[in-house]
C-alpha cells in the first residue's frame, strides 16, 4: 500500500463503534420479537426450521464481518471454517459423545488452534494476496473431505449424526432448538458489539481505516489481525458445529466456494462493517434463497447477478441505504466510524 | 521411467497454466484487479469448444473462434461492469469479480448442463510419439507447443508493439501513463479482452485433456493464483517460471501422493515463498 492509494481510498461510511440509544432500543425490540418466533410459527413447523437456518447463517455472517468489518481483511474462503466446524462436530458426535457441552468447546478449540497457526502466515499478507490465499485454503479444506472419505463419507456427506444432548437432556423439540440457536446468536452479537467499544475494538477500527498509521501509533497490527482472524474462525466453526447437530447431516457442499460466496453475500447485502447488517442480511438472504430457488433452478444466476448489482449500486448494503436515508430525513451528517 | 512421463505431463499442465496465468497477470498489472471470474472464463472456453466441435467445426477453427468470442465478451464485461468500479477501493473489485464468477457459473449450468462433456481429439492429432523411450500423446505435445508459442507471441507483442508499450507503461505507473496520453479506458477494455481470450483458448485447448464442465475452471484458477503469487503479482516473467514449477509440483504430487495432497504441498510451498520472497521469483511482484 503506497501513499497515493492511501489518499485515494476514501473509507465509505461504515458502522459506528459508538452505541446509540435508538439503535439499541430497536435492536432489543427486534431481538425480543425474534425470540417469540416459535410462538407464532406453531402452525408452520417448516417456517421455524427455515428461521433456525437463518439464525445459523447469521452467526456465520457475524463471524465474517468481525474479521472484515474490523480489520478490512476480506476472506473469500470463510466456508472453510464453517465447514470445518460442521465436519469436526459431526465426527465427534458420531465417534465420541453426543453431548453438546463437550462437542462445542472442543470444536471451537480445534478451530482456534488451527486458525492461529495458519492465520499467523495469512495475516502478514495484504488485501489481495490474503483474499487469494483464503480462497485457496477453502479449496484445500474441500479437498480434504475427499482425501479422508472413509471417515467423512466423501461425496455422500456425513450422515447419521446422533441426537445431541445438552447437559444430558436430549433436544427434540424444534422450539427448543430455535431458542438454543437464537441464544448463541444474541450472545455472539452482543459480544462482538461489545468488543467494538473496548480498546481492542478501537485498535481494530484503526487498522481498518489505515493500517500504516495504526502501525505508526504503536499498534501491533499483525497480532491484532491474527486475533481477529482467529476469533472469526472460531465463531464460524461454532456456527458450523451447530448446523450439523441441528441438521443431522452435512455434505461437502458446505466447503465449496459457492458457500463462501453466500457468506460474503450476507455481509455485502447487510452492509460491511456494521456487524448488525450482516445478521439481517443473512436472515433476508436465507428466506429469499428458499423462495426464489423453489420456483427457479437458475438460482445461481440470480444470486451472482444480485451480488454484482449490489456491489456496483449499493456498496454499503442495506444498512448503507438506510443510513443515507436516515441522514437525508434528519439532516444529520453521520461521520464515518 | 515414471519420473520422465510425469515430467512431460507436468510440462503440459504448465503450458496450460502459463496461458491462463498470463491473462490473470495482465489484468492485474494494468487494472490492479484480481480477477476471480478468470476460472469461469476458462470454463466458458472449454464448454464453447466442446459445443463448436459438436457442430462439426475443425479444431483449428474452434481454437480461433473461442478466444474471439470470449475476448469480445471480456470487452463487453469490462465496459458494462468493471468500468463502474474503476476508482473504488480494491475490495469492490474483488467482490465484483467474485460475483461475476458465480453468475457465469450459473449461466453455464443453465445452458451447458451439469454433466461432464467430452471433447474428441481430431484424427490428425490422435497418435502418440515416442520420446525418451516413452509415448506421449500427440495432442498433449500439441497443447504444450501451442501454449509456449502463444506465450512467446504475447511477449513479443508486449515488447515491440505500440499496444505493448502502453500496457507496460500502465503496468509500471498507471497515473503517469494517463498523464502521457494513454487512454486508460480503451487500454483496459483491450487488456480485459486479451485476458479473457487467453483464458478461453487455454480452456478450449485443454478440453480434450481435462474434459469440460461448468466448474472445470475452479481448480485451474486456484493453481493459477498460486502461480501468480509464486511468480510475483504482476510479474510476467515470474508467471512463466512459476507456471511450470506449479505444473510439475502438481503432476509429481499426484503421481506420488495423490491429487489432493499435491494441492496441500503446493499451498505449503506458496506459504514458504511468501514468508521469504513475497515479491516472487524475480523480485518484481507488487506487494501493495
Amino acid at each position: 500500500m503506497n501513499s497515493t492509494t492511501v489518499v485515494k481510498q476514501q473509507a465509505r461510511p461504515l458502522g459506528r463503534p459508538t452505541s446509540r440509544r435508538p439503535l439499541i432500543v430497536a435492536l432489543v425490540v427486534i431481538a425480543a420479537l425474534g425470540a417469540t418466533l416459535p410462538l407464532w410459527t406453531a402452525e408452520e413447523p417448516f417456517l421455524l426450521m427455515l428461521a433456525s437456518h437463518a439464525v445459523i447463517a447469521a452467526v456465520v455472517a457475524l463471524s465474517l464481518d468481525l474479521l472484515t468489518g474490523n480489520t478490512g481483511l476480506l476472506s473469500f474462503g470463510h466456508a472453510a471454517w464453517y465447514g470445518f466446524g460442521a465436519y469436526a462436530a459431526g465426527l465427534i458426535s458420531k465417534l465420541l459423545t453426543p453431548e453438546m457441552l463437550i462437542i462445542l468447546p472442543f470444536v471451537v478449540l480445534m478451530a482456534t488452534v488451527i486458525a492461529l497457526s495458519i492465520g499467523a502466515i495469512l495475516i502478514r499478507q495484504i488485501g489481495k494476496t490474503f483474499a487469494i490465499l483464503t480462497l485457496a485454503l477453502s479449496q484445500i479444506f474441500y479437498a480434504m473431505v475427499f482425501v479422508f472419505s472413509s471417515s467423512t463419507g466423501g461425496e455422500d456427506g456425513l450422515q447419521g449424526i446422533p441426537l445431541v444432548t445438552l447437559a444430558g437432556q436430549q433436544i427434540v423439540s424444534s422450539d427448543a432448538w430455535f431458542w438454543l440457536l437464537y441464544t448463541v446468536l444474541v450472545l455472539s452479537l452482543a459480544g462482538v458489539l461489545y468488543l467494538r467499544t473496548t480498546p481492542l475494538g478501537r485498535a481494530w477500527l484503526a487498522i481498518r481505516e489505515n493500517t500504516e498509521r495504526a502501525r505508526f501509533i504503536g499498534i501491533d497490527t499483525g497480532l491484532l489481525k491474527l486475533i481477529a482472524y482467529t476469533v472469526s474462525a472460531a465463531i464460524a466453526s461454532l456456527a458450523g458445529a451447530l448446523f450439523v447437530l441441528f441438521n443431522g447431516a452435512v455434505s461437502p457442499d458446505i466447503l465449496h466456494w459457492f458457500e463462501s460466496g453466500k457468506i460474503l453475500m450476507y455481509v455485502v447485502l447487510g452492509g460491511m462493517g456494521t456487524i448488525i447488517g450482516p445478521v439481517f442480511g443473512a436472515a433476508i438472504f436465507t428466506f429469499a434463497e428458499h423462495y426464489i430457488s423453489s420456483f427457479t433452478d437458475a438460482w445461481l444466476i440470480y444470486f451472482g447477478g444480485l451480488f454484482v448489482i449490489i456491489v456496483i449500486v449499493a456498496p454499503g448494503g442495506i444498512f448503507g441505504i438506510f443510513g443515507s436515508l436516515y441522514r437525508k430525513v434528519t439532516g444529520k451528517t453521520g461521520d464515518a466510524a | 521411467m515414471l519420473a520422465i512421463s510425469l515430467a512431460l505431463n507436468g510440462i503440459v499442465l504448465g503450458s496450460v497454466l502459463l496461458l491462463f496465468s498470463l491473462g490473470l497477470t495482465l489484468i492485474y498489472g494494468v487494472g490492479r484487479i484480481v480477477n476471480f471470474a478468470h476460472g469461469a472464463l476458462f470454463s466458458i472456453g472449454a464448454m464453447l469448444g466442446v459445443w463448436m466441435s459438436g457442430q462439426g467445426m475443425p479444431l483449428w477453427a474452434t481454437l480461433i473462434a473461442t478466444p474471439l468470442v470470449v475476448g469480445l465478451l471480456g470487452v463487453v464485461l469490462d465496459w458494462a461492469i468493471l468500468a463502474r468500479i474503476r476508482d473504488r477501493p480494491m475490495v469492490d473489485s474483488l467482490l465484483l469479480t467474485f460475483g461475476l464468477a458465480l453468475f457465469i457459473t450459473g449461466v453455464l449450468y443453465e445452458f451447458g448442463g451439469r454433466n461432464v462433456q467430452i471433447m474428441p481429439i481430431p484424427q490428425s492429432l490422435d497418435g502418440a510419439i515416442g520420446l525418451f523411450g516413452l509415448t506421449l500423446p500427440v495432442y498433449r505435445a500439441f497443447v504444450s507447443v501451442l501454449g509456449i508459442a502463444l506465450a512467446a507471441g504475447l511477449f513479443l507483442f508486449l515488447k515491440n508493439s505500440d499496444w505493448g508499450l502502453r500496457v507496460r507503461a500502465a503496468n509500471d505507473d498507471p497515473e503517469m501513463g494517463a498523464c502521457l496520453g494513454i487512454d486508460r479506458e480503451m487500454l483496459m477494455h483491450s487488456v480485459v479482452g486479451v485476458s479473457a481470450a487467453l483464458a478461453a483458448i487455454s480452456g478450449a485447448a485443454a478440453a480434450p485433456i481435462f474434459t469440460a464442465y461448468a466448474t472445470v475452471g475452479d481448480k485451474i484458477l486456484i493453481l493459477a493464483f498460486m502461480t501468480v503469487i509464486l511468480g510475483g503479482l504482476g510479474s510476467l516473467r515470474g508467471a512463466v517460471v512459476a507456471a511450470y514449477v506449479v505444473g510439475l509440483i502438481i503432476v509429481f504430487g499426484e503421481g506420488y501422493f495423490g491429487g489432493q495432497m499435491a494441492l496441500m504441498l503446493l499451498f505449503v510451498l506458496v506459504m514458504a515463498m511468501l514468508i521469504n520472497w513475497p515479491r516472487g521469483f524475480f523480485g518484481e511482484g507488487r506487494t501493495e
